[in-house]
């Protein structure tokens, strides 16, 4: 006879019996993770699928908080635990004690290899590191049109200078991932634009993966246009990222590495105008200050004391120059006095005498003496004509006047001379007695 | 460099990159102080169109958001709107 049981009963019969089969409990379940929740209470909900079942699975908060790494959706798992049935609900679930990505240990495996043979190629190499444009015109991206990589770039862009954008768009995980990477970046290389920015949000090592493939990296190293690299969060480094030209940490860091701020380009267009309006002004302030100097030449204080340097100079010549007059003036006297002592009387009778003489002379002579006689006599008529000009009478007629005393020689001196003196002075036309008044005598 | 100092400079012409890049080398050349009051005018006034032309490429600058495919028939561009 059947036995008759309460659905309460049922359920807690089936719990009974996942409690104590073996096969039920101790395993480990391989699978990806699907319609993943965690709750407020840090219990997480999700399933557990391969390509021919799925279980639904929970893994309160203490288990959560053991495992070191963020479970999401089509992570690759294998969860550790037991099956167990919700009475309640009469339904059963896998309860998940651990975790750990599954393949985890092989694409780790992958990466260190790959990593090692670009490296040795020199492809990560920083003197391969080409500098951003400064001021590009359009930038690239390599990114899915629908995630966040785009979206940040496109309202950072917007905020620091519009500059143009031209979205190649991509899948970024999953199978042809680096394939449709690599097409984006070397169609964005073809069509030209100034720089690339390529990259995806964050996620597990395998949702990356794409970014660690050699084509992709192959591509970023081939491209002829520098790349910016975004890819995950701050702490994924990929080999995308070795290869960029710059790493970014977010895709907002990257478009601010691809562009400048406009605000700080006119900022930067005002420094110019102040810094060139100095220039100038520098420029101009030395020609002010060149022109003082000739406008100092000019001024009239400067002519003031340019006339009074010239004054002095001409003070200085002619009181040289009523010396030297001076002295010739009493050269004059002297000769004069000698002659005074010689009456002309007697030159002249003296010269006759020496004429007649010579007359007789001459006649007596050969003719080529005579000659040089002649030429003798032209040059003593000159010398004669000299001498005339020597004649203090000359001398007078320039204006000089000459002074004797009552003996009828040459006063060259006030030393002689008393107030009351008699003295003869002779002019060019005739000579005045005087009488001195008073006398100076020079230093 | 020196030569085109002295050849009419078409400043209407010139990219942004470009623009910015000689307007820096004409201050730094002002700043130098080796030029006369004749070429310091100059190069004064050319900064100024440099400078003039900048602001007006910043201030006009309206940008295009594109998407851009390869299909069969080449290479295909459209309008970008992200997805609300």
């Amino acid at each position: 006879m059947s036995e008759r049981i309460t659905v309460t009963e049922l359920n807690t019969r089936v719990k009974e019996l996942f409690s104590t089969t073996n096969g039920l409990r101790d395993i480990w379940l391989v699978g990806e993770i699907s319609n993943f929740k965690m709750y407020t209470s840090g219990h997480c909900y999700f399933t557990i699928k391969d390509n021919g079942s799925e279980i639904r699975a929970v893994m309160f908060k203490n288990a959560r908080a053991r495992i070191n790494f963020n479970p999401g959706d089509s992570m690759k798992i294998e969860a550790y635990g037991l099956l167990d049935m919700y009475v309640e609900r009469g339904s059963y679930q896998f309860i998940v004690e651990s975790m750990k990505q599954s393949g985890i240990g092989d694409l780790y495996l992958k990466y260190e290899a790959l990593k090692r043979k670009l490296e040795a190629e020199g492809l990560f190499a920083s003197e391969r590191k080409r500098p951003l444009p400064v001021y590009p015109k359009t930038i690239g991206v390599v990114t899915s049109p629908t995630g966040a990589v785009i979206h940040d770039i496109l309202t950072t862009t917007k905020r620091l200078y519009p500059v143009n954008v031209l979205l190649a768009p991509a899948q970024v995980q999953g199978e042809g991932a680096a394939q449709s990477i690599v097409k984006g970046i070397e169609l964005l290389n073809r069509v030209g634009v100034d720089v690339i920015i390529v990259g995806r949000g964050g996620g597990s090592l395998e949702d990356l993966w794409a970014f660690n493939e050699e084509p992709v990296v192959r591509a970023i190293v081939a491209s002829k246009v520098p790349v910016i690299s975004s890819v995950g969060h701050e702490t994924d480094f990929t080999l995308a990222d070795f290869a960029a030209d710059r790493r970014a940490a977010t895709p907002t860091a990257a478009a601010q590495m691809a562009v400048r701020d406009k605000m700080e380009i006119y900022r930067q267009l005002d420094d110019y105008t102040v810094r060139m309006n100095k220039a100038l002004s520098s420029v101009t302030d030395r020609m002010r200050s060149r022109f003082a100097t000739v406008d100092a030449k000019l001024s009239l204080k400067r002519a003031q004391e340019k006339v009074d340097y010239l004054g002095m100079k001409l003070d200085d010549l002619s009181k040289r120059a009523f010396s030297s007059i001076r002295d010739r003036v009493s050269i004059m006297h002297r000769r004069f006095a000698s002659c005074e002592n010689r009456p002309e009387s007697a030159l002249k009778t003296q010269v006759a005498r020496k004429r007649s003489n010579a007359s007789g002379l001459f006649a007596r002579v050969d003719p080529d003496i005579r000659t040089i006689i002649v030429s003798k006599q032209h040059a003593e008529q000159n010398l004669s004509a000299r001498l005339e000009a020597l004649s203090p009478y000359s001398v007078l007629d320039r204006g000089y006047s000459f002074v004797a005393g009552p003996d009828g020689t040459a006063v060259t001196s006030v030393k002689g001379l008393q107030p009351g003196s008699v003295i003869t002075v002779r002019m060019r036309d005739g000579k005045a007695e005087a009488n001195i008044i008073s006398k100076e005598e020079k230093e | 460099m020196s030569e085109n100092q002295n050849a009419q400079i078409n400043v209407e012409e010139m990219s942004f990159e470009e623009s910015m890049t000689l307007l820096e080398e004409l201050v730094r050349k002002l700043e130098g102080g080796n030029l006369d009051l004749d070429e310091s005018l100059k190069v004064y006034e050319q900064a100024v169109a440099l400078r003039e032309h900048c602001r007006k490429i910043l201030d006009e600058s309206d940008r295009k958001v594109q998407s851009i495919m390869e299909t069969a028939s080449g290479e295909k561009r459209e309008d970008f709107k992200e997805l609300e």
